[in-house]
């Protein structure tokens, strides 16, 4: 029996190049099905990894109560002398709390792909910020000296925005800035940011004694709950506190969701567009050697080699189909930097990621594509009257 | 048996081929034409635009207010017809996942500076009168089953009175909708001087000013006019069209168009190759037949014609299917989706954009075989095995 079903299958495979026509068009047409359903996992898991990437667990981030993000939060000086003076919050070598309080504005910048006005945040932060960042490293120039109008920007704007190049001048409204340092977080959302001194910023804004945001290194994760029993107990704090990584995931998931179910559906409903052409190439297959398989069947073939033959040419196409669309996503969308509006209302830049998992969801795809285009197909074959033979 | 039956019986001999390649033609126009109406409803603001109609902001960016003061002397500018401003209140019902769409606003100018915008219940007279009055578009209030005249508690999510509070009470005393249905209504005002005289912080700010030239040969003059009263200033202004403000905004989410013209390009891939191959194929069977036929009298353009209809009615046929499909997901979906795609629906547009591709593709599937069938020499098909 096996051997039946190893000469019958071989049969099938060497008579593709016979109908090498709709043979190819069920390849590509699984291929771009895999295609497709790639492109969109690859935009949503990039968007993910980036945003869910850059909250530390040992950070604390406090905003007024029910503001959600920074742009819509507000702080006075009260507060943050409060927040300084709280349990778990770890202290530098001079016995400072290791403490940033942030204004958050967004300012203009030019997106180089459409050439329109995208919303870049400009940060304003103190001496301790960079520390509360996982991996900052100045990758050029230096950073901006305190009080001063000078500005630092991430490499990820430099990547996708135009006018906060090294060296250039800046006009954001009647002031002037000058770009005196490229950083790095490592791919974190923080590398779409534009850095400058808070003192400057607070005065140009008219915001003198106001910040947005205050983050804090904590002394291990398990403090932030200490935290936040003083900021509950405390009557004239009204904030919300949260680890940074909850912060971040918390405003990943819209984004990267939306672009999840537009993927999946589109892909569902090509799949079923393809499904019907790889139906059509296996009929086409089994009509074309009827008169072969009942000879088969009339020196002793049982019809079952004959329904795994045309399964394992089905399933066959459909493969070569779904790994040629997944390579093919993979050398042209792994690693392309693309920008979208995050939860912050701001653009983050992020890389296509093409992960393992997505591309195993792909050849899972394409091998479902075979296996229900071969099935009625495979049943035929099986049933292939022997009278046939004399066709 | 005329030509019109024997299309149509040529078409289904096989009729499993023939359900299977509707099948596949029909995905194909059902994501166009989905896509299609996405597209649409995310364009609106783009394509409802008044083309006298400008839109200036704070210059550093849209998120930074300016001077209530500005609102008065952009009055006084050359060319402008009306002026209005609007703030963004960052409203919510509730919980904070009821997102409400809300702008403090002055109420007399904001209905002068869109007219589109039509009164449809309640009068005009109580929405001036009264402070704690708002007016409430018709998509907002269906999507949340609210009644005219009710009183609802309006939480912002940016602003708070000096007491902490952040919640502003307001009675729902207008409704309005637009004829237009593609004018997007999913949002409400409230008024200015009701926000602004409780506000803890940032009080006798706007958002931004809305205002109408009546003529858009001078849209960039009076543009150049009003940023250049504020010039120098610390809020300087950046005055452009509604519609280059709204394309401009759209851009910001991505490139949407290359992402919907990759997916359709990919889906109309896909389908040229199974239904152009597939049609190779049916009509080589056929060439035994289609010898008979020429020597029954059909002369070559006869037969050439016939397989293009045949093509061009599977196309159709297939194509129709995922129109009315795409028609009847649309119907379905877009009360749920009112909030993110006001306007959500099939259009005349797009059901001519998607009929004219689909006998453009049954033109281009049928070409390659109808050729070869009009070249057929009788005596070699015929003595074909």
């Amino acid at each position: 029996m096996l051997k039946q079903i190893g000469a019958v299958t071989m049969i099938n495979l060497r008579s593709i190049p016979q109908r090498w026509g709709m043979s190819l068009a069920t390849v590509l047409s699984v291929a771009l099905v895999v295609g497709v359903l790639l492109g969109f996992l690859a935009m949503a898991n990039g968007f993910r990894a980036t945003v869910d990437g850059s909250g530390a667990d040992d950070v604390a981030v406090f905003l007024r109560a029910g503001s959600q993000a920074e742009l819509n939060s507000g702080l006075g000086r009260d507060s943050v002398r409060l927040i300084e003076a709280g349990p778990g919050i770890a202290a530098d070598a001079a016995g400072d709390p290791v403490l940033s309080a942030e204004l958050y504005v967004i300012v203009d910048g030019i997106k180089r792909s459409s050439g329109t006005e995208a919303n870049l945040p400009l940060r304003g932060v103190g001496p301790d910020a960079s520390a509360l960042r996982e991996g900052f490293t100045m990758i050029e120039g230096r950073m901006f000296a305190p009080g001063s109008s000078e500005l630092v920007v991430g490499e990820g704007v430099i990547r996708q925005f135009e006018g906060f190049d090294m060296g250039q001048t800046v006009r954001l409204g009647s002031n002037e800035w000058r770009v005196v340092g490229v950083f790095s977080t490592g791919g974190s959302v923080f590398d779409s940011e534009i850095w400058a001194d808070v003192g400057t910023i607070q005065n140009l804004y008219q915001r003198t004694g106001t910040v947005q945001s205050v983050r804090a290194r904590l002394t291990s994760p398990e403090a932030l709950a200490g935290l936040q029993a003083y900021v509950a107990d405390e009557p004239r704090l009204d904030l919300d506190v949260t680890s940074e990584r909850e912060f971040f995931a918390s405003s990943a998931g819209g984004t990267s969701d939306i672009i999840m179910f537009l993927g999946w559906p589109l892909a569902v409903i090509m799949a079923i567009g393809a499904l019907a052409g790889a139906w059509n190439a296996m009929y086409a297959s089994v009509d074309a050697r009827t008169r072969e398989i009942a000879t088969l069947r009339a020196i002793g073939f049982s019809g079952f080699p004959a329904f795994v033959g045309t399964m394992v040419e089905s399933l066959m196409l459909a493969a070569i189909g779904g790994l040629l669309g997944a390579g093919a996503t993979y050398l042209i969308f792994d690693g392309v930097s693309a920008s979208t509006l995050g939860g912050g209302f701001t653009q983050i830049v992020f890389s296509f990621a093409v992960t393992p998992t997505a591309l195993v969801s792909g050849v899972v795809l394409a091998l479902i594509v075979g296996a229900a285009g071969g099935f009625f197909p495979a049943i035929r074959a099986a049933r292939v009257p022997i009278l046939k033979a004399q066709g | 048996m005329n030509d019109a039956t024997l299309i149509r019986k040529s078409l289904f001999r096989n009729k499993t081929r023939a359900i299977l390649l509707v099948l596949s033609i029909m995905t194909a126009f059902l994501i166009f034409s989905v896509l299609g109406a996405f597209s649409r409803a995310l364009n609106s603001g783009v394509e409802t635009a008044a083309a006298d109609r400008l839109v200036t902001l704070n210059a550093i960016n849209f998120t930074l207010t300016m001077p209530y003061a500005y609102w008065g002397r952009v009055d006084q500018v050359e060319g402008v017809q009306a002026v209005t401003h609007a703030s963004w209140f960052g409203g919510y019902y509730q919980e904070p996942r009821n997102f409400v769409q809300s702008f403090a606003v002055d109420m007399e100018s904001y209905f002068q500076v869109y007219p589109e915008l039509v009164p449809i219940e309640g009068d005009m007279e109580t929405l001036l009168a009264r402070n704690d009055c708002a007016a409430i578009g018709q998509d907002l209030l269906q999507q949340y089953e609210w009644t005219p005249g009710q009183r609802i508690p309006l939480t912002s999510n940016i602003w708070s009175k000096p007491d902490g509070s952040r919640v502003w009470d307001v009675e729902l005393c207008l409704v309005f909708d637009a004829e237009d249905q593609d004018v997007p209504t999913n949002y409400m005002m409230l008024q200015y001087d009701y926000y602004n005289e409780s506000l803890a912080f940032n009080r006798d700010q706007i958002g931004w000013m809305i205002l109408t030239t009546g003529d858009p040969a001078i849209n960039d003059q009076v543009g150049r006019d009003i940023d250049a009263l504020f010039t120098n200033s610390p809020a300087e202004t950046e005055t452009s069209t509604e519609a280059a403000f709204g394309q401009a905004f759209l851009e910001q989410l991505g490139n949407i168009g290359l992402i919907l013209t990759l997916v359709i390009g990919a889906a109309f891939a896909t389908i040229l190759m199974i239904v152009g191959t597939t049609m190779v194929m049916a009509i080589n069977e056929r060439t035994k037949e289609v010898a008979v036929m020429k020597t029954l009298g059909f002369s070559p353009p006869r037969i050439f014609t016939h397989v293009l209809s045949e093509s061009v009615l599977l196309s159709l046929l297939g194509g129709l299917i995922g129109l009315g499909l795409a028609a009847l997901l649309l119907v379905g979906v877009s009360g749920a989706l009112a909030g993110q795609f006001p306007g959500l629906r099939m259009t005349p547009t797009i059901i001519g954009q998607a009929v004219a591709l689909m006998i453009l593709f049954g033109l281009v599937t049928g070409l390659l075989p109808a050729i070869n069938a009009m070249r057929t020499n009788i005596v070699t098909a015929l003595g074909k095995d």
